[in-house]
């Protein structure tokens, strides 16, 4: 009898558990749970770290290569690091190579810079889109201007106030990608490592496991890892958003998955042996 | 003529920009996003015109995006203009050397496209050995094999000798693996001992990806839900709630509509 | 007609490749300024047509079903109806997605067409690895048990609330959760990733060495 339920629970229509994870998902959405998020991963500190010691007028080139796909994870990571570099009154240039993040980053600078009254132009910038990203990579490191002499409205970048003395790698703080493609390891591969600038990252959940040896060798100076990793950076420059109420969101999803894993995982073995 | 039909595109660019911004467009926006949304996630259920409606339109969607991207952001900047002003007429070979990949799709000429293809792949192979060599295989060696124990720097402290054989760890970790993927050599006696020892460690990574992509997928269900809840709202006439209840009514109907042929089939 | 179908071909991508390669270890003007800007120039903007192949692949596609009234051929319509979606706001608008504080029409398709679409289409996942996780992890061997170990405490440490179950369960020892989180992802995953690294890195060098040399020629094709 008993026998014929286990099989039957193991066999269970699996819309039972689709709508299971939609439930426990929209409940905490309704009525998040609040709990804090307390522990900071050290990556994500060492990326927060990196910028808070950059001076004021220091030059960021931000590289944001995600599009709708990754967005919950990367805009909030994203919006927090513009806020910070903002807030530290550093110079940003933003610039992409995926053609579907050209509509996020517009949504970012529409709001972001006014909460800190930053001018285009004068401290930030937005290049237009590229599509050969080891070309461009590649030419950052010579003379920026043979690719990006105009910005994404088509004025000409060079006499901009914000790009005043920079022309390629050397002259910037640090170089960030942002994104849920393999980028950042191409931004490893061809800026990081070949013209010695340092180099920060922003990555999927999916994929931050698989930046563990660039971390340890230094080749990246910081890494934020998914909505976890947006959650801490909010908590860090104490702007909570998206990342912080995701965060809360996941919590009766993630009971779930485990508790599947172990309760199928029981009834298998009891199966086996009785 | 040319400048009155672009006086005329303009004008209504700025008439439609005020439109979808108004609260009017953006209801209707959310409507149309809320419906997309739902409309997607009904595949969850099962196979549906509602879905097949969804998947085509972002087939196309998708690519029209890219269409539009790269018009505006490459081939008007970077091409038609350093020609029109006489700046650059160079830029002409990509431009061919780009369009002779499109000869793909004619077969008596399809060769043509080997000057686009060899372009890209030999500039591609060769700023990639160096880059390869340099940050994957000669920086990872030697972020490997480093100190145990910082010179000048206590060694017999708790932190210090976790350090270590954290350090030892990695080392010893990555001898396993590549002994693992070392296939000149028949694993077998200690060999296999080691790259058994290595799968361990492969284990280790691979738990930590899978429990790292649940939190990667679950964010992403928590943006699309974010954005359902938000639709649901007063201000959007409550688009998630109707559109939800709408669909799931079709497929009672449809499964009743559904039975009956049976039955009259029987 | 071998030297303009085969040889040339097989020229450029020797000298392109070997040119290139050189240009890392040569960093004199001529050829980091005069020759390998001028390549990535020109690369930059081959690899833009090479969507077309895509594009064109999917317009042809859809609209021989259209024109055969293949099964389903009524939803091939949509695909240029997406297309069309976005390209002619994009004209309209000129490409841009705001007009000062307001959406342009092709912001506003961004928002409600692509941006949904795609977004939901990857989203989508989420259910299914739940439901993979309840059918298809089973802990049948140590190895999988380890897996198991490290994917839980991956979950677990991620949210707050797990972080809340372990502080509760397991505070007495001292150890926290998000501790043993990072020793995972900065030594054995370390480890393990770096030998996927070293191994990935030696077959893209001998990759491309085929490619530059002519022994890999898949990419051009049959004559």
């Amino acid at each position: 009898m008993l026998r014929k339920y286990t099989e039957k629970f193991l066999k269970m229509d699996r819309r039972l558990i689709f709508a299971l994870l939609t439930i426990l998902m929209f409940i905490p959405l309704i009525k998040p749970l609040g709990l804090p998020n307390k522990a900071v991963g050290v990556s994500c500190q060492q990326v927060y770290d990196f910028i808070e010691n950059l001076k004021p007028g220091g030059f960021i080139l931000i590289s944001l290569d995600y599009d709708p796909s990754t967005r919950p994870e990367l805009h909030p990571q994203a919006k927090a690091v513009i806020r910070h570099a903002f807030r530290k009154d550093l110079r940003v240039a933003v610039m992409t190579f995926l053609p579907g993040s050209t509509g996020l980053i517009e949504e970012i600078f529409a709001t972001v810079p006014k909460e800190y009254n930053k001018k285009e132009e004068i401290d930030y910038v937005v290049l237009p889109y590229q599509a050969g990203f080891v070309a461009v990579m590649t030419q950052l490191g010579s003379d920026m201007y043979s690719i990006y002499d105009k910005d994404k409205n088509g004025n000409p970048t060079k006499k901009m106030p914000v790009m005043k003395g920079i022309t390629n790698y050397d002259d910037m703080s640090a170089v960030m990608c942002i994104t849920g493609t393999a980028l950042l390891d191409q931004w490893v591969l061809y800026a990081g490592d070949k013209f010695h600038v340092p180099m920060l990252g922003g990555v999927t959940a999916v994929s931050q496991p698989g930046y563990g040896p660039y971390l340890q060798k230094g080749q990246l100076k910081g890494l934020i890892g998914g909505m976890k990793g947006a959650a801490d950076y909010e908590g860090l420059i104490g702007k909570l958003g998206k990342g912080t109420t995701g965060i809360d969101v996941l919590n009766l999803g993630h009971l779930l998955v485990l508790f599947l894993i172990i309760t199928s995982n029981i009834i298998l073995f009891f199966m086996k042996r009785f | 003529m040319l400048e009155s039909l672009f006086a005329f595109v303009n004008k209504i660019d700025v008439a439609s920009s005020v439109w979808v911004s108004s609260s009017m467009g953006m209801m209707l926006g959310g409507w149309l996003a809320a419906g997309l949304t739902i409309f997607m996630f009904s595949f969850l259920y099962k196979d549906n015109p509602f879905f097949k409606i969804a998947e085509h339109l972002y087939l196309g969607a998708g690519m029209g995006w890219l269409f539009q991207v790269s018009f505006f952001s490459v081939w008007m900047p970077k091409i038609w203009e350093p020609i029109k002003s006489g700046e650059d007429y160079l830029v002409l070979i990509p431009a061919l050397l780009g369009l002779s990949l499109i000869a793909q799709f004619v077969p008596k000429i399809s060769w043509v496209s080997r000057y686009g293809f060899t372009f890209v792949m030999g500039y591609g192979a060769g700023l990639s050995i160096p880059a390869e060599l340099s940050t994957n295989f000669l920086a990872q060696i030697s972020g490997t094999i480093v100190p145990l124990f910082s010179l000048g720097e206590p060694c017999l402290t708790g932190a210090a000798l976790w350090g270590a054989f954290n350090s030892f760890l990695i080392f010893f970790g990555l001898i396993c693996v590549l002994f693992y993927f070392f296939f000149s050599l028949e694993h077998k006696g200690a060999v296999k001992k080691v790259s058994n020892i290595g799968i361990y460690f492969l284990m280790l990574y691979f738990g930590a990806v899978f429990g790292n992509t649940v939190m990667g997928r679950f964010s992403l269900l928590y943006g699309r839900f974010d954005d359902l809840y938000k639709y649901s709202g007063s201000n959007y006439s409550y688009a998630s709630i109707i559109i939800f209840f709408a669909l799931v009514t079709f497929f009672v109907g449809s499964h009743f509509v559904d039975k009956k042929k049976k039955l009259k089939a029987k | 007609m071998k030297l303009i179908k085969r040889t040339i071909p097989l020229a450029m991508v020797f000298i392109i490749g070997i040119t290139m390669f050189l240009s890392y270890y040569i960093p004199h003007e001529a050829s980091q300024t005069h020759y390998v800007e001028r390549m990535n120039e020109w690369y930059n903007i081959i690899v833009a047509f090479a969507f077309l192949l895509g594009l064109l692949s999917l317009f042809f596609t859809h609209y021989g079903k259209i024109k055969k009234k293949v099964d389903g051929w009524g939803y091939s319509i949509f695909v240029f109806i997406g297309f069309l979606a976005m390209v002619i706001p994009a004209f309209v608008s000129g490409g841009d997605l705001m007009i000062g504080a307001n959406l342009t029409v092709l912001g506003w398709a961004y928002k409600s067409i692509f941006n949904t679409l795609q977004a939901t289409m990857f989203s989508v996942l989420a259910f299914y690895i739940v439901s993979t996780a309840f059918r298809s992890f089973r802990i049948k061997s140590p190895q999988a048990f380890i897996l198991f170990v490290a994917a839980a405490l991956l979950i677990l440490g991620k949210v707050p609330v797990g972080d809340l179950i372990w502080t509760t369960l397991l505070g007495w020892t001292g150890i926290e959760i998000s501790g043993i989180v990072e020793w995972i992802m900065s030594v054995p995953a370390v480890a393990a990733r770096r030998g996927i690294l070293i191994g990935v890195s030696i077959g893209a060098i001998i990759i491309s060495m085929k490619i530059i040399f002519g022994i890999e020629r898949q990419y051009m094709g049959r004559d």
